[in-house]
């Protein structure tokens, strides 16, 4: 039972503006305003977090939102606007990364190939005692796109581990996995600052 | 319980995803256990370091996103009537300044627009005996649906087993047909139908050289360099070759599809052509009618009705039984010419008519009138007036689809795959238009394409202008429509410019043809292999 309610709406951006989507929904132009306003700095900073290039960060804020218009119909007012938002940011962005990345990577990767150490708890902690929030963005920024965006998926957006699955289209039960792959990877790139290559092409 | 947890266990522990026996294992193991405690805690500090780096807002909301992106301003319904003003305008410009000149082209060597059209629909000989085309039509169909189905359902075929599976279904699509009609179907590099041999069946064969002496006994189906037709084909011939000839006996119609066309024996039915050269023989004998689109046709022997035709020069010097109707550029009838039913002929010179040519009526030369140059024949001012709307209209497709544009202009950068699709397009698509005019159905779908053919070709000086206009102002910034839009301004601006310059100017024209085209294709086909809303404004952005 991973991402309580408390939590969900202590995140950024975890907003619900009810109202405002049901005008939206019937067409009202001013509660898009509403909403963007309310919505696009998350969403702007997932995919800040989502993709290395800040250009394509902004390019993609606006297309999500360009299809989120398209795509309101389809939202169910029952559930949670933000995890749909989030849905749809996160499908826009992977769609990017991949395209960018062609199929080079393949769908399963290497995760088969993990190894599971026991890593020393000491030295996992002292890393995270000296690394500020900005040396961890930086880090994030040099991953590859599968695991950054596995991180993002889920520290940011508070994806649970169904939805992740889905967006990265992985089976559920490797999405542990790559999470801690991508951990992993980031520990690397905390303690050897430059020594992933961008994109993470490894 | 002595074992340790391992890191994986301890993140799924964490986050909740363990099943609740496994969780209280690993709890009670860590109370236990200091080492496995301090894992724990580690990672669970690992995460707040994650959220925290994450959620942190280091940067504002960029300017250029402050507001709601796209047609988001409150709907301002002067802006839709100027919009729609201009894109009227950019149609019109389309058409006066590019579609026109085209038509007044294809008028010059003898194709009327509408003639052509008026002609199919109306003219019933054409119509006669398209039966047998249904069973070659049907496949040429199943083939483009599947290539088609297969293309758009990239997305969900990338594994393997599910490619195999349809692979799989397609062939077996394709044999069903081929054993319904239990034709024979012959592929060889020479392929010889001796004098003493019968198929009793229709015959499908692809060859290099295809030889008929015998007897096919149904239609005969060919395609390859040469075709030649000594025996007796009880059906339809239908052909796709380099050159055909027809010296046996054929009982039913001829359709061709040939650079060269030598009618020497007798077709029972009716002969259509699409050929540069058609040679009938003063021994041949067609008891129909003939429809030709040539380069020159001469005729010698007997024709049984009417005669049909645009071509460039036609030499008559046979039988027509029924009406002739001719458009071109020269027509000479011979002294052994005889027409029983009505002629007609407009063209550019007035016919040479022998005195001992029989003709049914007099022949009726409507002179055909070259409308007087394009370019001389209006003011400069309304030249002005179309180059604005081109730039209006080229303005409007970017504004309208910022996001297509921005891709195509991106590809125009990979110019190689650029040039060499663009290539593909600008030769492929007329093919695909005549091979759709061959199968007669495909009339409409041939003129669409063709159609499309001539607005893509409009609009690739939109994406190589793009392209240009970057050079000259530097690379647009990304997400501005307008600063995009006024770039490809500038380079159209900068195209036609370039293209004003005698000699060069022509070889630009051709080389902005092949590398917008290409460009344009290349992103709607990667719209396609993402199945992004990007393909919905691809095509749409073009037929705009």
């Amino acid at each position: 039972m991973e991402g309580t309610k408390t939590k969900r709406m202590s995140a950024p951006g975890r907003i619900e503006p009810a109202e405002a989507i049901q005008r939206a929904q019937a067409g009202d132009a001013e509660a898009w305003g509403e909403i963007y306003r309310q919505c696009a700095p998350a969403i702007f900073r997932f995919c800040r977090r989502a993709l290395p290039v800040r250009e394509d960060a902004e390019d993609a804020t606006t297309e999500i939102f360009m299809k989120v218009r398209e795509k309101i119909g389809q939202y169910d007012p029952a559930r949670s606007f933000s995890a749909w938002l989030y849905k749809v940011s996160a499908n826009h962005c992977w769609d990017m990364l991949r395209r960018r990345k062609g199929r080079q990577d393949k769908e399963t990767e290497d995760v088969a190939e993990l190894p599971l150490a026991h890593p020393a708890p000491g030295q996992l902690e002292r890393l995270i005692e000296r690394s500020t929030s900005e040396e961890v963005r930086g880090a994030l920024a040099r991953l590859n796109a599968r695991a950054r965006m596995a991180l993002v998926l889920r520290y940011y957006s508070e994806m649970n581990y169904d939805e992740i699955a889905e967006a990265l289209g992985v089976p559920r039960g490797y999405v542990g996995v790559v999470l801690l792959r991508a951990r992993q990877e980031l520990r690397q790139a905390l303690e050897r600052p430059g020594a992933l290559a961008a994109g993470g092409s490894r | 319980m002595a074992e340790h947890v391992d890191e994986m266990a301890c993140l799924l522990y964490l986050e909740g995803q363990l099943e609740r026996a496994r969780a209280r294992e690993v709890s009670a193991h860590t109370e236990a256990c200091a080492g496995c405690r301090e894992l724990l805690r580690a990672l669970g500090s690992e995460t707040k370091l994650l959220r925290r780096a994450m959620i942190e807002e280091d940067e504002p909301l960029p300017e250029r996103l402050a507001a709601l992106p796209g047609r988001s301003g409150p709907p301002l319904p002067w802006i839709w009537g100027a919009v729609l003003g201009l894109a009227a305008t950019g149609v019109y410009g389309l058409y006066a300044g590019f579609l026109e000149p085209v038509i007044g082209r294809l008028d010059e060597i003898g194709f009327g627009g509408s003639d052509v059209v008026s002609m199919l629909i109306f003219q019933g000989a054409f119509w006669k005996g398209w039966q047998s085309m249904i069973s070659l039509i049907q496949i040429l169909a199943m083939v483009t649906m599947a290539v088609a189905s297969v293309a758009l359902g990239r997305k969900w075929l990338r594994r393997p087993s599910a490619m195999a599976v349809v692979l799989a279904s397609f062939c077996a699509l394709l044999a069903l047909p081929g054993g319904a009609s239990a034709a024979e179907v012959r592929h060889a590099q020479i392929y010889t139908l001796h004098k003493d041999e019968v198929v009793k069946n229709d015959l499908y064969v692809a060859a290099g050289r295809v030889r008929i002496d015998g007897t096919v006994d149904g239609d005969l189906v060919a395609a390859g360099e040469s075709v030649d037709v000594d025996g007796h084909v009880t059906g339809d011939v239908i052909a796709f070759t380099k050159n055909l000839r027809i010296s046996g006996k054929v009982d039913g119609s001829v359709r061709v599809f040939a650079n060269t066309l030598v009618l020497s024996g007798a077709v029972g039915r009716n002969v259509t052509s699409f050929t540069e050269v058609l040679d009938q023989d003063s021994a041949s004998q067609v008891n129909g009618g003939l429809t030709a689109f040539s380069g020159s046709i001469s005729l010698d022997g007997k024709i049984g009705r009417d005669f049909l035709a645009f071509a460039k020069n036609t030499t008559l010097s046979g039988f027509i039984g029924g009406d002739m109707k001719l458009r071109g550029r020269a027509l000479s009838i011979g002294s052994t010419a005889q027409i029983q039913g009505s002629a007609n002929f407009t063209g550019k010179e007035p016919a040479e008519v022998s005195a001992q040519a029989k003709l049914g009526s007099p022949l009726v030369y409507k002179e055909y009138k070259e409308e007087p140059r394009r370019w001389a024949s209006h003011h400069y001012g309304m030249q002005i007036v179309w180059s604005l709307g081109t730039l209006l209209f080229g303005l409007v497709v970017f504004l309208l689809w910022p996001g297509f544009a921005r891709r195509v202009s991106g590809e125009a950068g990979n110019y190689g795959a650029s040039f060499g699709l663009g290539a593909l397009v600008l030769f492929g698509m007329p093919i695909a238009f005549g091979f759709a005019l061959v199968t007669m159905i495909g009339i409409p779908l041939g003129i669409a394409v063709l159609m499309l053919w001539l607005v893509l070709l409009y609009c690739a000086q939109f994406a190589v202008g793009a392209i240009v206009g970057g050079w000259i102002l530097g690379a647009a910034p990304a997400g501005d429509g307008w600063a995009l839009a006024a770039r490809m301004l500038l380079g159209v601006v900068a195209i036609r410019v370039v293209i004003l310059v005698p000699h060069l100017g022509g070889l630009a024209h051709f080389a902005v043809f092949l590398w917008g085209m290409g460009a344009i294709a290349l992103a709607v086909y990667k719209g396609f292999q993402r199945g992004t809303p990007a393909v919905a404004s691809g095509p749409a952005a073009q037929t705009a």
